[in-house]
């Protein structure tokens, strides 16, 4: 136990090193080589940016915040739904998951001009597009978990005589639970990004959009300071869905 | 001869019931238009798509070559630093320690608010968006590189040992072949995150390339041209995916029957 605890703060202190390293490195760099601004601002800059502007800021990543958090549940719901109904139709499925394949290696991005003509610039655009990335990859990642089950599992409660739906529930949903959170892991930062880059094609608020303006007026010091608020929510977002998958997955 | 016919049997399957479903969308959508009368702006009819590309197919060629080179170029040079940094990861803990937590922080930042910045570095040049392309390859390797690593079973390491087996080879006849199959895992959902870092990076005023042909549709809201775009950078896309698909299976044949 304590050795357990030993190795992960070594590792905390290793990865702090990193970080800190990073840092001083960057400031150091555009400090004593006199970047100009346009090439890399130093992180004292960026930082002092973010505090004056933290209002403008906090409200741009509300916005972002709720658009991927909305389309990550939504994404998610759909795509465990219809890996639990795909399972239940082995015929469909082998129709239907090809063409998902094909599908999914469409870039998402792709989809976003259409989206964003369907649906307007508000926030229901993201929110689509979100859902559609997050969903993809939650449906993928379910449906292989309900297919890792022992085949002789499946006979053995079909020689109890088990209903297919009972086989389901009982056994196959429970198996899928392990990748379909890491699933759902990994979408978390994929749906805050998607949310950005979708912003930056048209929006009305937003990180993106705050990007985007900035980019637009030559603000490098503005873009990075977006940069960093986005990549911090991402991390916590992360930390938040990594947090709930220990807590519920504990058998992983 | 027999027997080679036979291996060859199921792919050739795969292929003509990959055909044969492609044929069976592409008739579902063209009819399901014309019956249920949807408004061209929400879904054009397939004919009239391909035929907007039989037009003018020079500019969908320029734009497939442009992305297809931009995304290949980040991808191969992303798989090969991504092997590389798992690889030097599995043999110093402590580097992997220090290193990784920065990894893992440089892929929360949106690649397109990164590709601003990229563009502003390199300019806009074949290289930016390769460079995205590249940023967002190397992780996942990087990843499943060291996890395929350090799931070898360590009795095989030490036997390998034991028979005076030196690092290099160590990694080369054994930890490398097993974490293969892991790698290809990486590969392929690289091939898709490779192409939409190009495809996004095209986004910062360049004039070729799909990315860059899916905007200008976008903003002359021309939905015939916009779905032309997603149908060209779905191909691309698909072809690089079977491609990848089909080295795996070249390379990683003894996990043939799992996939």
């Amino acid at each position: 136990m304590s050795a357990r605890s030993h190795a992960s703060r070594r590792t905390l202190v290793n990865g702090a090193i990193g970080i800190v390293g990073v840092v001083v490195l960057w400031e150091a760099a555009a400090r004593l080589l006199d970047l100009p601004v346009y090439v890399l601002p130093s992180v004292s800059r960026i930082l002092a940016a973010i505090v004056a502007q933290h209002q403008l800021l906090w409200n741009a990543a509300l916005m972002t915040m709720w658009e991927a958090v909305a389309g990550f549940f939504a994404g998610s719901a759909v795509g465990i739904v219809l890996a639990i109904a795909l399972t239940m139709m082995p015929r469909a499925r082998r129709v239907l998951l090809p063409m998902a394949t094909a599908l999914n290696s469409v870039p998402v991005v792709a989809y976003a001009p259409l989206i964003l003509l369907w649906f307007g610039i508000g926030p229901t655009s993201k929110i689509v597009m979100v859902a559609i990335a997050v969903g993809f990859t939650v449906f993928l990642h379910a449906l292989s978990g309900l297919d890792r089950v022992d085949r002789r599992a499946v006979d053995l409660m079909r020689s109890f005589g088990a209903s297919p739906a009972a086989i389901i529930w009982r056994l196959r949903v429970p198996a899928a639970i392990p990748l379909t959170a890491a699933g759902m892991r990994v979408s978390t930062v994929r749906a805050m990004i998607v949310a950005i880059v979708t912003e930056m094609l048209g929006a009305t608020g937003g990180l993106g959009w705050t990007i985007f303006q900035a980019v637009l007026q030559i603000d490098f010091v503005q873009v990075w300071a977006a940069i960093f608020v986005a990549s911090a929510i991402s991390l916590v977002f992360f930390g938040g869905v990594n947090m709930l998958e220990k807590r519920y997955v504990f058998w992983k | 001869m027999s027997a080679a016919a036979a291996a060859l049997r199921p792919a050739a399957m795969s292929v003509l019931r990959g055909a044969a479903a492609l044929l069976v969308v592409a008739a579902l959508w063209e009819g399901l238009v014309i019956a249920t009368g949807v408004k061209p702006y929400y879904l054009p009819r397939l004919s009239v798509i391909l035929q907007s590309i039989a037009q003018v197919p020079d500019a969908y060629i320029a734009g497939f070559l442009r992305t297809a080179s931009e995304t290949l170029l980040g991808f191969s040079v992303g798989a090969v630093v991504g092997v590389f940094n798992g690889v030097v990861f599995s043999q110093s803990r402590r580097l992997r320690e220090v290193i990784f937590p920065l990894f893992v922080i440089s892929q929360t930042i949106p690649v397109i608010a990164f590709g601003a910045v990229v563009v502003l570095w390199f300019g806009n040049t074949i290289l930016a968006k390769a460079v995205i392309a590249f940023y967002l390859t190397f992780f996942p390797v990087t990843v499943n590189t060291l996890n395929g690593i350090e799931s070898v079973d360590p009795r095989q390491v030490d036997l390998l040992r034991s028979f005076g087996a030196s690092r290099f080879k160590l990694m080369r006849q054994l930890l490398l072949p097993a974490a293969l199959p892991q790698i290809f895992v990486a590969l392929r959902l690289a091939c898709t995150l490779s192409l939409l870092g190009a495809i996004a990076g095209e986004w910062f005023g360049d004039t070729v390339g799909l990315g860059v042909l899916l905007l200008q549709a976008m903003y002359n809201e021309q939905v015939v041209a916009l779905w032309a775009a997603i149908l060209v950078a779905g191909l691309l896309g698909t072809t690089f995916y079977g491609l990848v698909a089909l080295a795996e299976k070249k390379f990683v044949f003894w996990k043939a029957e799992q996939t």
